[in-house]
């Protein structure tokens, strides 16, 4: 397939599974706030998730220049045009690539994703997030489930397929990582926070089978960061990857032929026989930051192999980003 | 429905003149919407155009930040023509096609017209689209315009006329294909009532046209759709043709011409490509030969086609005859050609560059139109009829200076048609129609065409860009 159509699929997928993972984050902060001392509107409860989603200057840029969406956290991971990762942009993001590849795509899945789309633009979301903030998030979140179910469902499962899954696992591992790091934020967090990241992880009633309930900080990490079986662990992310990246190359389990697949296999191995002794040892957010700096350079060299040609590597960059839609708009009879 | 319908003096193209009858192929329509009430209709176009948004059916506004996509306005009530009205029209444009490719051959060969004094070197060297490059250029088949949109009207009797031929990358033929799912969705027994000949077949035949360009042989050819890029107002159509007929959308970005030959990057390398359906000027399709800094081309493209290895449809430089100028040379060229008088009639036209000309176009400015000689979309016009004296000066001015770059054609009163307008009224507004013809190894032309409709009351400017919508055109198999 087209270099260009694997790559919008990739990143179709990955601005989708980015779209649930925030709308997850702020429906499950949300709902905590309201145990919290200071009353659902109280900043310190929020501070947390900017910090999770890298976007503490933005928040504070946006305020300083009157950012409408800027008055609240909640409103500015769902909404801030100023936020490039804001729930409205990801979607947005998602639905651009999603219209560069509808021939590779089922006609099932894009209605869906365009008809998300425009209600998220329209006036009518930030009327629901005002009334009912938790319905509106889970809009989002039903909707992201619906899409993998339809991409599982409504398409073959050739290259492009992968190319989806592959977005959808390298999103969802730094995410869960991303998510986990909140817990640094706290010098000692407590079963409120140590919960709330489950939650924030889909993963509290899997939490509870594995471990019986027994919330501690060791054991919530053990399980995000290790767990076989839940979906959203790193690793069972990873395994996935792996396995993704072979099916694309056609290359056995075990070896490589790109160096995507060896950084992945070398990942995975990491997690299938490290224990919680080598996390404490590098400390809980080094040890994340290694896990999100590698999933990085997974994302780089996959770009690398399937979309650039060996000559163009050194010379990613394009100079002019403004001027190629300029030109596209000229072009008509 | 109909009943406060007001035909004025214009032709109508459902209601006979003179009284409140129509025509007897309008007659099933009528009956039908005759029993619609105003809130089924509106019930109707408010789910067709719901339809259209959630489809994606959509064209983007230029210079809005957000990048706003509007649909582009659908009008429910069809228009009709009959059979032998069609075959007409038909034979017309195939004539038409068949002369406007022996004319570019011409010109970039022997240029013989030029020669027996039938059109002025001038005008065909002058044109801003004529490409010396193409200059004994073998193209393959020997066609240069395998895709054409040329625009038809009709006028106060009724008779069919050419306005203009778009022979380069003529757009909205996705427009008239939805439109037509649209319709058979929201009118289903009417449809079939009245006999309609389908349309859905245009993908196909696109593909069998591009398949035929194909320089190599014995295998499946490898067609591209080129586009612009998702930024383009046209981006939904190139989207859907390509998905229609099964072969790749790539930019230019997606594609690399090394020794002569052009190849798409994919997740496996490179596979070479035979034959390019562009969406794209000329100017842009390659900067090492045309504007060096197109970012949306292939450096080394033109070499690849000028060596044969690629086909390019439409053929470079065939804008130098949809020129406003070599326009109204096209009757003289199918004689020239063919040996046949027209089927169908220009639009009287008067060239700036002719002194009388000039001189009558000067004095009757008020009562012309006045169009730049190499503008689309309805840009670059002025109504005399209803321009100011500050807009006639400034043209008289253009016209003076460069004369070579206008012509001016009287306002012909287009024909009409009953269109749902503001609160559900209907009034007649006026209509053109665009064709859509195939040359390949015959010439196809699919029944009907894109009706355009001048949304604004009295406007004759039917473009979307300028306020129009469309219709569905229905041609009946009796």
């Amino acid at each position: 397939m087209l270099s260009r159509v694997a790559d919008s699929l990739y990143w179709l997928s990955r601005y989708l599974e980015r779209a649930e993972n925030l709308a997850r984050l702020v429906d499950v902060n949300r709902h905590d706030a309201l145990d919290s001392t200071g009353g659902e509107d109280n900043e310190a409860v929020w501070r947390p998730l900017l910090y999770a989603t890298c976007t503490e200057t933005a928040f504070t840029e946006a305020r300083l220049e009157g950012d409408p969406h800027a008055t609240e956290v909640g409103a500015f991971i769902m909404f801030s045009h100023r936020n490039p990762d804001s729930v409205r942009q990801c979607i947005a993001t998602a639905r651009e690539n999603a219209r560069m590849v509808r021939d590779q795509i089922s006609e099932e899945m894009w209605l869906e994703l365009n008809s998300i789309h425009l209600f998220m633009q329209s006036a009518d979301a930030e009327d629901l997030w005002r009334r009912q903030p938790e319905a509106l998030c889970r809009e989002v979140i039903k909707f992201s489930l619906l899409f993998q179910g339809l991409s599982d469902a409504t398409i073959v499962h050739d290259e492009g397929w992968q190319f989806v899954q592959l977005g959808k696992f390298i999103e969802r591992a730094d995410k869960t990582s991303r998510i986990l790091d909140i817990l640094t934020y706290f010098t000692e967090p407590e079963r409120t926070e140590l919960a709330s990241v489950l939650r924030s992880c889909s993963g509290f009633s899997a939490f509870r089978a594995e471990f019986r309930g027994d919330i501690t900080l060791p054991n919530v990490m053990a399980f995000l960061l290790f767990s076989q079986s839940f979906p959203r662990s790193v690793r069972f992310c990873v395994r996935r990857l792996d396995g993704v990246l072979h099916a694309i190359s056609g290359v056995p389990i075990g070896t490589f032929s790109n160096e995507a697949e060896r950084l992945t296999g070398g990942m995975l191995a990491q997690l299938n026989f490290s224990s919680l002794d080598s996390v404490w040892q590098s400390g809980l957010h080094d040890y994340i930051d290694g896990l999100q700096q590698r999933l990085n350079d997974i994302g780089q060299r996959v770009f690398e192999t399937y979309v650039l040609l060996p000559s163009e590597i050194r010379n990613v960059n394009r100079a002019d980003g403004h001027r190629p839609q300029l030109q596209a708009q000229q072009q008509q009879q | 429905m109909f009943e406060n319908y007001q035909k004025d003096h214009f032709f109508d193209e459902m209601f006979v003149s003179g009284d409140h009858d129509v025509f007897d192929f309008y007659q099933p329509l009528r009956e039908r919407f005759d029993r619609l009430s105003e809130a089924e209709l509106s019930e109707k176009r408010r789910r067709v155009d719901h339809g259209f948004l959630e489809q994606g059916v959509t064209f983007t506004v230029y210079g809005d930040e957000q990048g706003t996509e509007r649909i582009f306005p659908f009008d429910l009530i069809p228009r009709v023509i009959p059979d032998a009205e069609w075959r007409l029209v038909e034979q017309g444009l195939t004539q038409r096609i068949i002369a406007l490719n022996l004319f570019l051959h011409d010109v970039y060969h022997e240029g013989r017209i030029i020669k027996d004094g039938i059109i002025p070197e001038d005008v065909v060297k002058t044109a801003a689209h004529y490409r010396p490059e193409m200059l004994g250029v073998q193209v393959p088949r020997d066609i240069y315009i395998h895709i054409c949109g040329s625009d038809l009207i009709r006028d106060g009797e009724g008779r069919y006329l050419v306005l203009e031929d778009n022979g380069r990358c003529p757009s909205g033929v996705s427009y008239l294909l939805e439109n037509r799912e649209a319709m058979k969705r929201a009118f289903p027994g009417l449809y079939r009532k009245c006999g309609v000949r389908p349309v859905d077949q245009y993908p196909e035949l696109l593909l069998k046209t591009l398949q035929h360009l194909s320089p190599r042989t014995g295998q499946t050819p490898v067609c591209v759709l080129l586009t612009p890029g998702v930024y383009n107002s046209a981006y939904f159509e190139h989207t859907f043709l390509a998905r229609k007929m099964g072969i790749e959308i790539v930019e230019g970005r997606d594609l690399i011409a090394t020794d002569g030959y052009v190849y798409m990057r994919t997740t496996k390398g490179l596979v070479q490509v035979d034959v390019i359906y562009r969406r794209l000027d000329d100017d842009f399709l390659d900067p090492a030969v045309f504007r060096p800094d197109s970012m949306l081309g292939v450096p080394g493209i033109m070499e690849a086609y000028l060596r044969g290895n690629v086909a390019l449809a439409n053929a470079v430089g065939t804008g130098v005859a949809d020129d406003k100028v070599t326009y109204a040379y096209v009757p003289d060229m199918i004689r020239y050609y063919l040996a046949q008088d027209p089927i169908l009639d220009n639009v009287p036209t008067y060239l700036a560059w002719k002194a009388d000309d000039q001189k009558y176009i000067l004095e009757n400015l008020e009562r012309l139109v006045v169009k730049a000689a190499n503008e689309s979309g309805g840009y670059g016009m002025l109504m005399g009829p209803s321009s100011t004296a500050a807009e006639r000066a400034e043209f008289a001015d253009r016209i003076r200076h460069t004369p070579r770059n206008y012509i001016a054609q009287p306002v012909v009163p287009l024909s009409r048609h009953p269109t749902i307008c503001d609160d559900m009224a209907i009034e007649g507004r006026h209509v053109d129609l665009r064709p859509f013809i195939l040359y390949g190894e015959d010439v196809e032309i699919i029944p009907g065409g894109l009706t355009r409709v001048a949304l604004k009351k009295g406007s004759l400017v039917v473009n979307s860009s300028q306020g129009g919508g469309s219709k569905d055109t229905w041609v009946l198999y009796r």
